[in-house]
């Protein structure tokens, strides 16, 4: 905040409690009018298969805990962290686990029925509403204030090239799937084509007046008046774009490694490619909302680079007795964890272009995954790991639910960014409102 | 061309708004006829009283040397002249005053009347927006033709016994002439299918009649996906089914008068995990697919099959920039002015194509991406698309500005590239016409050739002949011109003078009482154009592409929904075919019921707005504009009243007549039809009474007893057929005729009857007469 009090210590100064938070949540809008609201963002990270419980979940409760082996690369952010055990997906109805573990995850509500067969249960088509971070997205869109060009920017790395249910997690609306950009290369061009095309422009335009000087010597003097409205205009767009490189940006065009081929064995580049892209994206305030989604569900990478040859969702079927098997799942999603550090570690990094902090001071990241464990396909204790001071929760937690849907977190992230909802997807989970002891 | 259509009135028909805003424009001595019955004649005035100061036109003399040019109204005029004219003590009667302040206003004085006092020439022009985009498809992808040879229509189906496109498994394939198929629960075809899986494929290409959005949608209770010119990316996936979703539709912008290669996939089975097994025994559920669209501004539709073919050529790239439309103030497209709108789509079209063109550098320019002289060959890629695009060989100083400066400069042949395109699609001498030939060259030629027949750049074997010296005789030129008007291209262009002459370009529905004509509906106003288009095709489009049989053919086309309406006696799902409808009373496009409703009210049909075409566009003579817009009369105030009484009635006093004595006998011969085209012989009780006239340009009265009649004056008169013969030119050339000297039309209509009337012939003389002629005021 501006004030340099985080919202703790201004609710503190307050006497308000945590009971009061849902209600005040959105307090710097409130109470410092005069003031811009801080660049509230949140990120969705997506790994697949589910996760090794026993080298996942904090043994203790509260402040003081350790990180187990998945964890690990999260020590250096362990005040910035807050573990959520027990939260469940608890939606049911058409599709398998995989299918409904990724469409339900964001949407909390069911999957049409459709043609798409999974491994079990009945066929399903895409979900039946839209997902949290379009939700948040469109609210922010809504405001003048926290509107920004893209509201949301949908990252992927290596998510395979056809579109069904189980590579899609974000959704504009009822069947409304949203593709993620897999391509850093096509995601550069998003954010920085319209850039780039103004600079070959501008690197034209002398040449240009110089030819049309040429040609008007060459035309009848009747006809020169045409001529010369022509290059009166190409003279204005000349001045525009003068103008708009005053006003662009920020900062620089990133210079990104260039032919990074989609290629299994470039998922470590591809991610960070992403990242550096996402990153940049929030400096110049492109986007609020970020999602990244790392294959899909029942992802099949194979982490060659940490040696291991299978691929992970085979992987993820073993059984707890193969020990190998879950020494190399504790592997990957360790691997998964340090792109959630790396990617706080370069927010954490970046100061924000105001002044006021760094990025993570005000970007949520909530890692998360389709499945509680691969080889049950339980929806339950879906992974959720959140870094990052954006939504205001009290940081530095493992926090155990007992059996809590998910649907509730959802309701929560929208609330921190002010959007007062108290249903979000099936209403059937909703009925005990926000989720509690996310602040203290 | 004259400055009068400037001032054009809209003629608005088929909506609730029924607006009559054709009348006459009121001269003052009109209004003054019944108080005075000499009135001073303006013209009588001025030449006598006036002109020996001025000139006989106003353009200074002896008394006073400046023209007479200005802004001041008619009645500043008036009271200027009261007061101050002639100088001396006698004044101007004030009866004169006024009548001669108008003609000097109207004739000499104004903004407009110097305008139409100017002599026609050619003008510089930017190229229109059709141009543009054609021009920018054929540069980039080196002019392949339009419609795939030896293509049939319909589109070429492979259906598979699996669940996905197992060519071992493949039933059969055959030709099918539309998408809009309901198998049932069954087999799709004759073979042992396992009704509950099976797939098809469709491929071919889609015929775009018209340059505009079109919405495609894929209706089906299966997966389907639908690819349109692009094989990579599908423009609908509806592989997913989900929900009672079975309705998937996507907007795409295209460029008439070309196929776009297309393919369409069916899967009746599950996706993901294979469930053959799970499957067993269970019954086989229904299955059904069809491919629509919605042709710019018109109603959506089975894609029909005069559009579908069974073969395909590579993709066209489209611009799919949005532009401000072209002027066409004077009848047509033109691009004589520039605009800021204008010029931002000029740069994001640039933008647009030289992204794609460095996005597929490899396809696009032939050059591999490891290739060993890649520079260099991409920069003799780069000479060759500056060539067509500027029309003009290539000197070393464009050569150097061009190309050798954006090689050294950009950071890599990928971005120079970006770069030369860029600057060659927003160069003047791409976006205007014959920039920079100040000598009549071949390369001139050639661009005149293209331009006006296919309006795009010239295509590669007009450049060879031109680098080969093969196009400099007039035989040569005219060879060349008689190979483009066979192409589809010119077919094109043809159809969208034919649309725009008879003002049928803009709003091409049509909407009628159901009322009064019980089951005219949405489809039969699209019906309707297809069966126009189809009446156009074969007999403009045809063999002996006939001047005469457009006019007077009694061809009607008519399938099976129309010949309902229409009597006659078809199956409800019969194709289009031509079919005997009254032929004795038909004559040629004036009869097709398409026109005849298109110009007529929701009940009733209108001589007025069928006059006017007749004398607009049919004859070529231009009606003043209405001084103001006049409300129809009602027909329930007089029921006991025909359509013809009405429209004398309400159209007698002078001031109307003027205009109206011409339209309305034209349009009276036309009242044998009603307001949906069908022939009648009682209005209200009483005969039709179909007699009409016209008093020619040369002071004959012409008598007609119905149209049969007239439509026979029209093809044998110099006026109809010069009055065609000029809107052609200028829909081709984009130049007024005269602009190429007074010889130029009379020359065209008489070749044009030497050649049997044939408008094919005819668009290739205009293409040559234009390309060699020296025309006026371009030195």
């Amino acid at each position: 905040m501006n004030n340099g009090k985080s919202r703790r210590e201004f609710l503190r100064d307050m006497g308000l409690g945590a009971a009061m938070l849902p209600f005040v949540s959105n307090l710097p809008s409130v109470l410092t009018l005069q003031k811009p609201l801080r660049k509230q963002r949140l990120v969705i990270l997506f790994s697949p298969d589910g996760i090794v419980p026993s080298t996942f979940w904090p043994d203790s409760v509260g402040p003081y805990f350790d990180f187990k082996k998945s964890l690990a690369p999260l020590e250096p952010f362990k005040k910035q962290t807050l573990i959520l055990n027990g939260v469940c997906d608890r939606i049911r109805g058409d599709g398998d686990g995989h299918m409904r573990g990724i469409g339900c995850l964001l949407t909390g509500t069911e999957l049409f029925p459709g043609n798409v067969q999974g491994g079990s249960d009945t066929p399903a088509g895409w979900s039946s509403g839209i997902s949290i971070d379009q939700e948040i997205k469109n609210f922010l869109q809504k405001n003048p204030a926290t509107r920004t060009r893209f509201g949301s920017l949908e990252f992927g790395v290596m998510v395979p090239d056809h579109a069904d249910t189980w590579t899609r997690m974000c959704y504009a609306g009822p069947n409304k799937p949203i593709a993620p950009i897999d391509d850093p290369y096509q995601m550069f061009s998003k954010l920085y084509g319209q850039l780039k095309d103004q600079e070959s422009l501008k690197s034209i335009l002398d040449d240009l007046k110089e030819d049309l000087a040429k040609v008007r010597t060459q035309i009848s003097a009747e006809d020169r008046q045409l001529l010369d409205e022509h290059t009166a205009l190409v003279r204005d767009m000349e001045k525009e774009i003068l103008n708009a490189r005053t006003t662009d940006i920020g900062h620089a065009v990133p210079v990104i490694e260039p032919g990074v081929r989609r290629d299994n064995d470039n998922i470590p580049k591809i991610s960070k490619l992403q990242i550096d892209l996402m990153v940049s994206s929030f400096v110049a305030d492109s986007a609020r909302v970020a999602t990244l989604q790392y294959t899909n569900s029942v992802g099949q990478a194979r982490f060659t680079w940490l040696g291991i040859k299978e691929g992970q969702h085979d992987l993820s079927h073993e059984p707890d007795s193969n020990k190998e098997a879950q020494d190399k799942l504790t592997k990957i999603n360790e691997w998964y964890c340090q792109q959630l550090a790396y990617l706080a570690q370069r927010l954490k990094s970046t100061k924000e272009p105001d002044g006021s902090g760094n990025l993570l001071d005000n970007t949520t990241i909530v890692w998360t995954n389709e499945l509680g464990q691969g080889n049950s396909h339980t929806l339950d204790n879906i992974p959720f790991v959140i870094v990052g001071g954006g939504a205001g929760f009290d940081m530095g937690r493992s926090l155990k639910y007992a059996n809590v849907p998910h649907n509730r977190l959802l309701m929560s992230l929208a609330n921190s960014f002010g959007h007062r909802i108290d249903k979000f997807g099936n209403p059937n989970f909703c009925g005990s409102g926000l989720l509690n002891g996310l602040n203290l | 061309m004259s400055i009068n259509e400037v001032l054009r009135p809209y003629i608005s028909i088929g909506s609730t708004t029924l607006l009559l805003v054709v009348s006459l424009a009121l001269p003052a001595k009109a209004q003054q006829k019944s108080k005075n019955p000499i009135p001073p004649d303006g013209a009588t005035v001025y030449k006598q009283k006036c002109a020996s100061c001025h000139g006989d036109k106003a353009q200074g003399g002896p008394g006073y040397q400046k023209p007479l040019a200005g802004s001041r109204s008619i009645a500043e005029l008036t009271s200027f002249i009261k007061q101050s004219m002639p100088p001396g003590p006698k004044k101007c009667p004030p009866a004169e005053a006024e009548p001669v302040a108008s003609f000097l206003y109207n004739n000499f004085y104004s903004a407009l009347a110097q305008e139409k006092n100017r002599p026609a020439r050619v003008t510089l022009a930017r190229l229109t927006v059709k141009q543009f985009r054609n021009a920018i498809a054929d540069l980039i992808g080196g002019y392949h033709a339009t419609i795939p040879s030896d293509a049939q229509n319909g589109l070429r189906a492979e259906y598979f016994k699996s669940r996905n496109y197992d060519f071992k498994q493949k039933v059969i394939e055959r030709t099918d002439s539309t998408i809009n198929f309901d198998f049932g629960s069954g087999a799709p075809t004759a073979g042992d299918y396992d009704p509950r899986f099976f797939s098809i494929l469709w491929q071919g290409s889609i015929l775009a009649p018209d340059t505009g959005e079109y919405e495609f949608v894929v209706k089906s209770n299966h997966g389907t996906r639908f690819y349109l010119n692009n094989a990579q990316v599908p423009l609908i996936d509806g592989m997913i089914r989900s929900g009672n979703q079975t309705e998937f539709s996507a907007t795409v912008f295209l460029i008439g008068g070309r196929a776009y290669p297309m393919r369409l996939d069916f899967i009746k089975a599950n996706q993901g995990v294979d469930d053959t097994d799970k499957q067993k025994g269970k019954p086989a559920g229904p299955a059904s697919i069809s491919l629509l669209w919605r042709r710019p501004k018109l109603a959506i539709e089975p894609i029909p099959n005069r559009f579908l073919f069974n073969k395909s050529n590579q993709s066209t790239f489209v611009v799919q920039t949005p532009f401000p439309p072209d002027d066409r103030s004077i009848g047509y497209e033109r691009g004589n002015s520039v605009s800021k709108e204008w010029d931002e789509a000029t740069t994001t079209g640039a933008i647009e194509t030289a992204n794609f063109v460095t996005s597929n550098l490899a396809r696009v320019s032939g050059v591999p991406d490891n290739d060993a002289q890649r520079t260099e060959k991409l920069t003799n890629y780069c000479r060759q698309f500056l060539q067509r695009a500027f029309r003009s060989p290539i000197s070393p100083t464009l050569e150097q500005t061009y190309i050798k400066k954006q090689f050294e400069s950009a950071k890599s042949p990928e971005a120079a590239v970006k770069r030369v395109i860029l600057l060659a699609l927003k160069s003047p001498r791409f976006l205007y016409r014959e920039i920079g030939s100040s000598k009549r060259d071949a390369y001139y030629v050639a661009s005149q050739l293209a331009f006006s027949l296919w309006d795009s750049v010239p295509d590669p074997e007009l450049l060879r002949l031109v680098e080969t010296g093969g196009l400099e005789t007039q035989d040569q030129i005219l060879r060349q011109a008689e190979r483009m008007v066979t192409s589809p291209r010119a077919w094109t262009k043809l159809q969208s003078f034919l649309m725009a002459w008879l003002k049928v370009d803009e709003v091409p529905d049509i909407v009628k009482s159901t009322k009064s004509f019980p089951g005219f509906d949405g489809d039969t106003g699209r019906d309707l154009r297809s069966s126009f288009e189809l009446f156009l095709e074969n007999t403009a489009w045809s063999q002996n592409s006939d001047y005469r049989e457009l006019m007077l053919s009694p061809t009607v086309f008519l399938n099976g929904r129309l010949a309902k309406i229409y009597g006659v006696s078809l199956p409800v799902d019969a194709p289009f075919q031509s079919v005997q409808l009254n032929p004795e009373k038909r004559s040629g496009l004036l009869t097709q019921p398409y026109l005849l409703s298109k110009f007529a009210y929701l009940e009733t049909s209108s001589p007025i707005h069928r006059g006017v075409i007749i004398v607009r566009s049919l004859l070529g003579r231009t009606l003043q504009p209405p001084p103001s817009a006049f409300a129809p009369t009602s027909p329930s105030l007089h029921p006991e009243w025909t359509t013809r009484e009405r429209i004398a009635a309400q159209t007698k006093p002078d001031a109307c007549n003027s205009c109206h004595g011409i339209i309305n006998p034209l349009g009276f011969t036309l009242e044998g039809f009603d307001a949906i085209g069908r022939l009648r012989a009682t209005e209200s009780g009483k005969p039709i009474d179909t007699s009409g006239s016209y008093l020619a340009r040369n002071g004959k009265l012409a008598k007609f007893s119905n149209v049969n009649d007239l439509g026979k004056y029209i093809v044998e008169s110099d006026e109809g057929q010069s009055a065609f013969v000029e809107k052609l030119f200028q829909h081709m050339v984009k130049q007024p005729v005269l602009a190429y000297g007074p010889r130029m039309l009379p020359g065209l209509v008489q070749t044009f009857g030497d050649n049997r009337y044939s408008i094919r012939k005819l668009m290739a003389q205009v293409a040559v007469q234009s390309a060699m002629s020296q025309p006026v005021g371009k030195q």
